[in-house]
């Protein structure tokens, strides 16, 4: 007999797996050692990696388990790796200062997670009992809040590096938000989508390197020479 | 690699003036299975970008070889005299990869790839911004970098909207889901709450490219920090680039909910893009961020036609993209001129009296000046006065009146900063002679500028006829 694989438990692990990526979201907020943050940026990656493989697995969309690999290789593998050698190059280990304290900022990345349901309540539709509904409803929700805390995390922290990690756990929010919504964009988008992240991380990397060098700092807060 | 360069965007117009004459006999043309599609909009906004990069890469020849002969990379004294060359390797170098993503953000049928390319074109124009490594650049590449970063990332969850309310029309056919060809026939049957947050994200998010306020604020850094060609190609092709994937989804967005949504939306931040402008351009004292605001302004005045729309609305818009396009670099170029002659571009430094030592460039300065803000018989001062028209005949009584005064307001600051640079006193600074690459760039682009003002070619005025008709009419 053929195995159909229930889709019920799949969406019962894709839902764990989601709310473990919101947590990991929020404990970086908490975060004040870079090196951590990319790590637990890493774990992140490979789980929304896992979380793509389960869903091409339990509603046979093959191509999703293209950009599974690819999120696992490129997000948890490559761009950490560069991140740190970047950390190590430019020799700063600690203290990111953030503007608002830690349990603040916790509390306010609570505060936006909750903003996600509520925006994620209105796509959603009783009516439609399918499976994919109810997936949609609660992973758009964890992605909403994960495209908002990036956001927060990049206004809240002036380290050059910490707002670029912002803006690829923000960019991860997407991600989620393409699998669980559509099963992913059509494949050729998905790859271009990849191309352009790793060339901005490239991009902005050196832009680091270089805003270190010059300034001999990370502080964003120093780059105010443009002004009115 | 000046050679190659300006070989290739010749070739590039010619075949971009091909296409529109594919464009106007048949319609649409598409190629590798729709995965390249042009129809009168993308054809259009094609021959845009190629055009000014031609002119672009023109005056760059001259830019560059006045700023090798003013020793500006000499700074870094290890590099030395390889510094100047390596230097101008990556200019050539990008400017290409840059116009290549302009080019595939018309031709891509996708809307994904649509995003990606534009993405591209941030990506590749980072460098440029921080061409002279000074730390203003840094500080402008940075700002340029993230802001427009986390702009296109809100386009992007735009895009995936869209594509999660087409997906439940359209079945599960992921590989032409999110194809413009395909989209724009079921726009209609669209979820609408989804499209309705869905343009929302993208009108954010492309607005950031375009510069329109509140998210403008990288502008007047990148634009003043960029070298004067890669700006000038900041200022028209992105621009027109990020209203092009603008309209796109204006076009869907009407189809599904009607125009009255979007119209609202887009007035808002047209109008208030312009009213920021002003009180920038009023007080300025760097005539490279004067540029800038200008270029705020316009975007505004683009984005406020889109919202009051209608054929007349549409029309003033594209009018106002093509001789935007064709008016910007010539203000580039003379801002160009007189910050290379007079090292500053500070009002304050400069003196003014400039027609006496740089007679060519002050008199296309002042008349270029003109053109922009919008003065007859320039064309500019035709398309806005089309925009003021479908204001009125949308009964946008009170809008209007808003628009004229800002304009007003942008004009006579704009007149008066520019006529004090150039007219006065001769402050005695010596002429020097312009490189005949700067010169015939900027001759041959005035001349471009005032036969515009009497005369539009008629296959171009045909191919602005026919977008219109696209936008308005959806197909």
């Amino acid at each position: 007999m053929h195995f159909v694989p229930n889709p019920e438990l799949g969406n019962r692990i894709i839902t764990l797996m989601a709310a473990l990526v919101l947590v990991l979201q929020i404990a970086a907020v908490g975060q004040r050692w870079i090196v951590s943050s990319i790590r637990i940026f890493a774990v992140q990656s490979f789980l929304l990696g896992a979380i793509a493989a389960v869903i091409a697995y339990f509603n046979q969309a093959s191509h999703l388990y293209i950009a599974a690999l690819l999120i696992v290789f490129l997000k948890a593998g490559l761009l950490p790796r560069l991140l740190e050698r970047l950390v190590e190059r430019i020799g700063i280990r600690r203290e990111i200062e953030p503007l608002i304290n830690v349990p603040l900022s916790i509390l306010i990345a609570g505060g936006l997670t909750l903003l996600g349901y509520v925006v994620a309540e209105s796509f959603y539709h009783p009516e439609e009992t399918s499976a994919r509904a109810a997936l949609g409803h609660n992973t758009l929700a964890v992605a909403i809040a994960l495209f908002l805390i990036g956001f927060f995390a990049m206004v809240n922290r002036r380290k050059a590096l910490t707002q670029v990690l912002g803006l690829l756990s923000l960019e991860n929010g997407l991600f989620l938000a393409a699998i669980s919504l559509t099963y992913g964009m059509p494949l050729v988008v998905e790859l271009g989508i990849f191309f352009d992240v790793l060339v901005a991380v490239m991009v902005l990397g050196i832009l680091v390197f270089r805003i270190r060098e010059t300034f001999d700092s990370m502080d964003v807060s120093k780059l105010r020479k443009l002004r009115e | 690699m000046e050679v190659v360069n300006l070989t290739a965007f010749a070739i590039l117009f010619g075949m971009a003036a091909v296409l529109v004459a594919r464009v106007l006999r048949s319609g649409s043309v598409s190629l590798w299975n729709g995965f390249f599609y042009a129809d009168a909009l993308s054809a259009l906004v094609v021959l845009l970008s190629a055009f000014v990069s031609l002119v672009c890469s023109i005056y760059a020849v001259g830019y560059f070889r006045q700023d090798e002969r003013d020793e500006v990379f000499q700074e870094d004294a290890e590099w030395g005299g390889l510094f100047a060359v390596h230097k101008l390797r990556e200019y050539y170098t990008l400017t290409p990869l840059f116009v290549f993503s302009m080019i595939l953000v018309a031709l891509a049928n996708n809307l994904g790839i649509l995003w990606v390319a534009i993405e591209g074109t941030t990506l590749a124009s980072v460098f440029l911004v921080m061409f002279y490594g000074r730390e203003t650049s840094l500080e402008a590449a940075w700002k340029y970098a993230i802001i427009a970063g986390v702009g296109l990332s809100m386009a992007l969850f735009g895009t995936i909207l869209t594509y999660y309310s087409a997906h439940q029309v359209l079945g599960t056919d992921t590989l032409s889901g999110l194809n413009w060809s395909v989209l724009a026939g079921n726009a209609a049957q669209f979820d609408k709450p989804t499209m309705r947050l869905a343009f929302i994200l993208i009108l954010l998010g492309y607005g950031t490219k375009a510069g329109i306020a509140p998210m403008h604020t990288w502008k007047p850094d990148a634009y003043s920090e960029a070298p004067i060609p890669g700006a000038a190609m900041l200022a028209t092709g992105v621009l027109n680039c990020a209203l092009y994937g603008l309209v796109r989804f204006y076009i869907l967005n009407s189809k599904c909910l009607g125009p009255q949504f979007s119209s609202y939306l887009l007035i808002i931040f047209g109008l208030l893009s312009i009213g920021v402008a002003v009180p920038f351009i009023l007080v300025q004292k760097n005539f490279r961020r004067l540029l800038a605001y200008s270029s705020i302004d316009h975007s505004g005045i683009m984005v406020l036609a889109l919202g009051f729309g209608g054929p007349l609305g549409i029309l003033g818009m594209l009018l106002h993209m093509t001789f935007h396009s064709v008016t910007k670099p010539l203000l580039f170029f003379c801002a160009g001129n007189v910050q290379q002659h007079l090292h500053t571009d500070l009002f304050r430094k400069a003196k003014g009296g400039l027609i006496h030592s740089m007679p060519l460039t002050g008199a296309a300065f002042l008349m270029v000046t003109l053109a922009v803000a919008g003065s007859p018989p320039f064309s500019l001062f035709q398309s806005e006065f089309t925009i003021l028209r479908a204001a009125l005949s949308g009964g946008y009584f009170a809008l209007a009146f808003f628009f004229v005064a800002f304009l007003v307001l942008i004009f006579s600051g704009f007149l008066v900063h520019i006529t004090n640079l150039v007219l006065g006193e001769d402050p005695g600074i010596p002429r020097t002679g312009m490189c005949s690459w700067k010169k015939y760039s900027v001759v041959g682009l005035a001349l471009v500028v005032v036969a515009m003002g009497f005369w539009i070619p008629a296959p171009l005025f045909g191919l602005i006829q026919r977008a219109v008709g696209i936008v308005v009419g959806g197909g």
